[in-house]
């Protein structure tokens, strides 16, 4: 991506070091994130887990620069995000993290297609028409393009969101719950094809949930208790996640 | 991005249509008025070149004071003179009257349109042309013009009573005619008498005189040269002018008038303008906060703030020029519509064609686009700070200015417009600066004040609320905590309610102090116990009466003394400066008015050679009584007046007086603005029962004569107390009808953003509904909080309304107003409107809330 990438994030696609999220002071503090270190590589499909209020979200939110950090530094590929002003944080969102979440994903008025297009158009340059063809057609959304977010399933909805994720073709997806509100076939079908855009076109994605089931497409989980990394899990089947998942909450 | 700014208003068509609607509403008004002024314009200027008629040109007396229907007549010995110059084609010699000459119809109705003039005419082949019937050509006959004959049934052949200057006569209709053109007759509604030149002159009252004489040109001769020749032929004491140069004067005047008439309209089209601006503000507000999610999404994706900002702008522009189009067609009919509401209040407005220029047209759409964008500037300064992660969080909320600068903004805004105000009210010399002053002053006032209001907005809204919650439990706690909980839109919701009701209630005190004043001026001034004015009434002092009239009331025994009063503008020069005059028969004035003279006095003074003033001109001026004042008249005499009284009451007499003596020595017209009358025998003193049976005696004797000129109304102290109190209030009915106005606008804007929170509330609105809230329970709640929030608007509005106008009252001269009266009855009143407005308001959202479907409500997101 860059022209000399430092070594050590040569294989890192989004990266934190020592990321510290305070929130609140004195007795109302609450130290959301507490010195994360964590690196999401190249091509890798990598889970965020825990419990709820462990922190996983604001992860997300601090390393997706729509947050900021109290203390400690977030990489987009080699570029920090912490000194970056709120016009280049936001340049470096449209052109190169893409985002799922959970709901209220697509703007109402939009088809489609106008969705999956929009932060090329935000950007004022042309999609690249046989990239986005070709999405299109590997989510199955051929037929139902021209339709607006309210005539379609939510299924079909989350479809387009991811669509439109991979659309600028990203160094990063962050996605938020993305089957959170979907039932389990349909959530099965988004993650399947998330699992192929890492396989077939290298995608990075960061995935947060609570669905050890969803958890099990990813390449790696990474376990988050009370703002820290506690463990992680190679090659993660739903079994061995939610066997760790027990361990964690004893 | 410009594309899902123009989707989204296609997809929000109420959302758009709330917006638009002030918007088109304000550019309506402002294009209305410039329709209705430039149409009537081009009417007038047509009439103008008419009204000059087809003479070359014109000898009259050079004038320099007073009005154009004050110039003086000549002998007509003058006309033989011309007769002889070389290249004169004709001579029409002529004599007219303005207000003075009123036919009598069938019915013994005296025909005079409320505005438009009677006019008396001699007969003038050049712009009079025969419809029907002959031109008046022996004594005793007369014709009129054919909308006259129209519209009150005048059949040529009968005999009709004429009103003239000095007397009543007998008429035969021997024609009808068309003025300016022998195919259309050019009408602005006046009534026109015209008769042969001799019976003109001598029922005209100009013996042996001419007002002008017209001149016709021998075809190819030079029009200058003949001019001269006949300007030397007939001396300096007359003047020659060209028809161009009568045609301007006309056009001037009438301009004059039309410039009146669209300052008035135009000061009322931006107060809609005004108050729009607040609505369309609030509205932009409560969509960018709406759409806060779908920005904030649109903000995770990569829009840049600018971006956010600029749709929001891009959204104001299409808003305003989408409104700019409608409202410039509602301005047209608006436009028609506003001749036809002017034309029912008593006025005749000339029908003609619809004038649509381009300098509307740039107006309409800097008011349409401008207010618009300028209205969207501080949202979409907010909507630049929306952050992403609105997108994934439920309840995130605009940033708003901070309490304390605001008290600051809003605190400085109020000081220095209310700096401005005293400026303008008190210190200020010029009209010019007296408005520039006032009208910047109060709308820094209103926008401080705005500023500042949430800042009160809650507790005030928690307060009036209380009352509601008492009465009606838990509804009624809902709408009170409703309306407080969002301080900032209660108060700009309630701002456009707020200037509505300040300006209402300014008029309120103002008319209400001048009401009392001039009351109190009857009570206390009056002694007269009988009054004569023009049947007509209205504020018009060149309408005037018969001078025949007064004296026959006079030969009556039942009335022992009649005064007669006369008026005219800026006609008598006194060191260089034109002054108002007032005229009275100075023997038994002060027996009729009581002026409050402190030195001096009229009775035994020298009618011709005297002069009465109010004590301000007297300082002023440095003069006391005994000393000599120099005054010019419109017939260019000047007169050595001696000052005989000065008096202290400016509210009968204005600040000048002289005797009738001194009026008919100098003035041309002789109709009588006014006349009093006292009653033989009657005093005050006398018991309940003989003043009311020489009061009924009174009456008796002088019901024949109103009968006989129906262009006058004769009225007992108590009647004419009565119709004068009446005149006042239809008067000041009409200002509040067109304030009116902008409560209509105030109550468009609560029920805009009642609908948008109701929209914004959806899921809210489903829980209570799923927790038990009946439709009818739902509908209750909006009701009221929309009532908690025009009340809270309409007080706000008042306070600063009585303060205007106690201050406005306080600057008027005492002349016109010197008591201070708050009319606390009629306020009251005004929060009750304002608060049935507010029900008004709230009929369609509330209705709108209590239709959701509670499941779909729920999962709204």
């Amino acid at each position: 991506m860059t022209d000399a990438p430092p070594p050590a994030s040569a294989a890192a696609a989004a990266r934190a070091e020592g990321a510290t999220k305070i929130y609140g002071s004195g007795d109302t503090e609450v130290r959301a994130l507490d010195g994360v270190d964590v690196s999401f590589n190249l091509g890798e499909f990598t889970a965020i887990m825990g419990p709820s209020g462990s922190g996983k979200s604001t992860l997300m939110h601090c390393m997706a620069g729509l947050d900021t950090l109290t203390s400690g530094e977030v990489y987009i590929g080699a570029t920090p995000l912490s000194v970056q002003s709120e016009k280049d944080l936001t340049l470096l969102r449209r052109d190169n993290v893409g985002f799922v979440f959970q709901a209220f994903n697509l703007i109402p008025t939009l088809t489609a297609m106008e969705n999956i297009t929009l932060p090329a158009d935000l950007a004022g340059r042309p999609a690249d028409a046989e990239w986005v063809d070709k999405v299109i057609s590997t989510v199955g959304l051929t037929n139902r393009i021209t339709h607006r977010p309210n005539e379609l399933s939510g299924g079909q909805q989350q479809r387009v969101a991811v669509s439109r994720a991979l659309a600028s073709q990203p160094e990063i997806i962050f996605a938020d719950e993305p089957t959170g509100n979907l039932d389990s076939t349909t959530g099965g079908e988004i993650l399947a094809f998330m699992r192929s855009a890492v396989d077939e076109y290298g995608q990075t994605i960061a995935m947060v949930t609570h669905d050890p089931t969803a958890a099990s497409y990813a390449d790696r989980v990474i376990f988050l208790v009370d703002g820290k990394i506690v463990d992680e899990l190679s090659d993660p089947t739903p079994d061995t996640v939610l066997d760790m998942m027990k361990s964690l909450g004893d | 991005m410009l594309r899902l700014t123009i989707k989204n208003l296609l997809d929000k068509k109420i959302r758009f249509a709330l917006t638009t609607l002030a918007v088109i509403v304000s550019v309506a008004s402002v294009v209305g008025v410039f329709v209705l002024t430039d149409s009537l314009r081009a009417s007038f200027s047509g009439l103008a070149g008419d009204i000059a008629g087809g003479s070359d040109l014109t000898v009259r007396v050079a004038q320099d004071l007073g009005q154009e229907f004050d110039r003086p007549p000549f002998d007509e010995a003058f006309a033989d003179g011309i007769d002889v110059v070389d290249g004169v084609d004709d001579v029409i010699p002529g004599v007219f009257s303005f207000n003075d000459t009123v036919i009598i119809d069938d019915d013994g109705e005296a025909i005079r349109p409320q505005g438009p003039p009677t006019l008396g005419f001699s007969w003038d082949p050049t712009t009079f042309f025969i419809a029907a019937g002959d031109a008046p050509d022996a004594l005793g006959e007369f014709a009129t013009d054919v909308s006259t004959a129209a519209d009150n049934g005048l059949i040529i052949g009968q005999t009709y009573a004429i009103d003239g200057p000095t007397r009543q006569e007998d008429f035969r209709l021997v024609g009808t005619f068309r003025f300016g053109s022998p195919d259309e007759h050019t009408s602005l509604g006046q009534t026109m008498a015209a008769f042969e030149l001799e019976q003109a002159q001598d029922f005209l009252n100009r013996p042996g005189q001419y007002d002008a004489i017209a001149v016709v040109v021998e075809q190819g001769e030079d029009v200058a040269t003949v001019q001269a020749a006949i300007q030397a032929a007939v001396g300096q004491e007359l003047e020659v002018v060209t028809s161009e140069v009568i045609e301007d004067e006309n056009a001037e005047g009438f301009d004059e008038f039309i410039s009146i008439f669209n300052n008035i309209l135009l000061a009322f089209a931006f107060i809609i303008v005004f108050v729009s601006t607040f609505i369309i503000n609030n509205t932009f507000q409560i969509v960018v906060s709406q759409r806060i999610r779908e920005l904030g999404l649109l903000r995770a994706i990569g829009a840049t703030g600018n971006q956010v900002a600029r749709s929001v702008y891009f959204e104001a522009l299409l808003v305003g020029l989408f409104s700019t189009v409608v409202g410039i067609l509602f301005g047209l009919l608006l436009g028609q519509g506003l001749r036809g509401a002017l034309n029912s209040l008593g006025f005749s407005l000339p029908a003609g064609p619809i004038e649509l220029q381009t300098r509307t047209i740039v107006w309409a759409a800097a008011i349409g686009v401008g207010v618009t964008m300028l209205s969207a500037i501080v949202p979409a300064r907010r909507s630049r700070t929306i952050s992403p992660i609105a997108a994934i969080q439920n309840d995130q909320r605009l940033a708003g200015a901070s309490l304390t600068r605001r008290l600051w903004v809003g605190g400085v805004m109020t000081l220095i417009g209310g700096a401005l105000l005293v400026v303008g009210l008190f210190v200020a010399s010029t009209t010019t600066n007296v408005l520039t002053n006032v009208a910047i002053g109060a709308v820094l006032i209103f926008i401080g004040v705005n500023t500042l209001s949430p800042s009160f907005a809650r507790p005030v809204a928690t307060a009036l609320g209380a009352p509601i919650a008492r009465l009606f439990g838990t509804t009624g706690e809902i709408a009170r905590g409703n309306a407080a909980r969002s301080p900032r839109r209660t108060a700009s919701t309630a701002g456009a309610l707020m200037i509505g009701l300040a300006l209402v209630g300014m008029a309120g005190v103002v008319g209400s102090s001048l009401t009392k004043t001039f009351l109190n001026t009857l009570d206390n001034a009056v002694e007269a116990d009988y009054f004569v004015q023009s049947s007509s009434g209205g504020f018009d002092p060149s309408v005037t009466f018969a001078e025949e009239i007064a004296t026959e009331i006079d030969s009556l025994p039942e009335f022992d003394s009649v005064v007669r009063y006369r008026f005219a503008q800026s006609s008598m020069r006194i060191g260089g400066v034109d002054k108002d005059v007032f005229a009275a028969d100075f023997d038994l004035v002060e027996r009729h008015l009581d002026a409050d003279i402190i030195t001096g006095g009229l009775t035994d003074a020298d009618p011709r050679g005297s002069i009465a003033l109010h004590q301000d001109p007297a300082e002023d001026l440095g003069v006391g009584v005994g000393d000599t004042l120099t005054a010019t008249f419109p017939d260019g005499e000047t007169d050595e007046l001696t000052v005989v009284a000065v008096f202290t009451d400016s509210s009968i007499f204005g600040n000048w007086l002289v005797d009738n003596d001194v009026w008919e020595a100098h003035f041309v017209r002789t109709g009588l603005a006014f006349a009093s009358a006292t009653v033989t025998g009657f005093s005050d003193d006398l018991p309940q029962a003989e003043q009311d049976a020489l009061l009924e005696q009174a009456a008796a004797a002088i019901a024949p004569v109103a009968e006989q000129f129906p262009t006058i109304v004769a009225e007992s102290r108590v009647e004419f107390r009565q119709s004068q109190q009446d005149q006042l209030n239809s008067f000041l009915a009409v200002i509040f009808v067109l304030l009116a106005l902008s409560l209509v606008i105030a109550l468009i804007g609560i029920a805009n953003t009642l609908a948008l929170s109701v929209f914004e509330r959806t899921r809210e609105i489903g829980l209570l509904r799923a927790v038990g809230m009946t439709r009818r329970q739902l509908r209750r709640a909006i009701r009221w909080e929309a009532v908690i929030i025009a009340v809270f608007g309409a007080i706000l509005g008042l306070i600063l309304g009585v303060i205007f106008g106690v201050a406005a009252v306080i600057a008027i001269p005492d002349t016109f107003i010197s008591i201070v009266s708050v009319p606390y009855g009629q306020l009251v009143v005004y929060v009750l409107i304002a608060a049935i407005a507010g029900i008004l308001a709230a009929i369609l959202p509330a209705r709108r809330a209590a239709r959701l479907n509670v499941l779909d409500a729920i999962s709204h997101e």
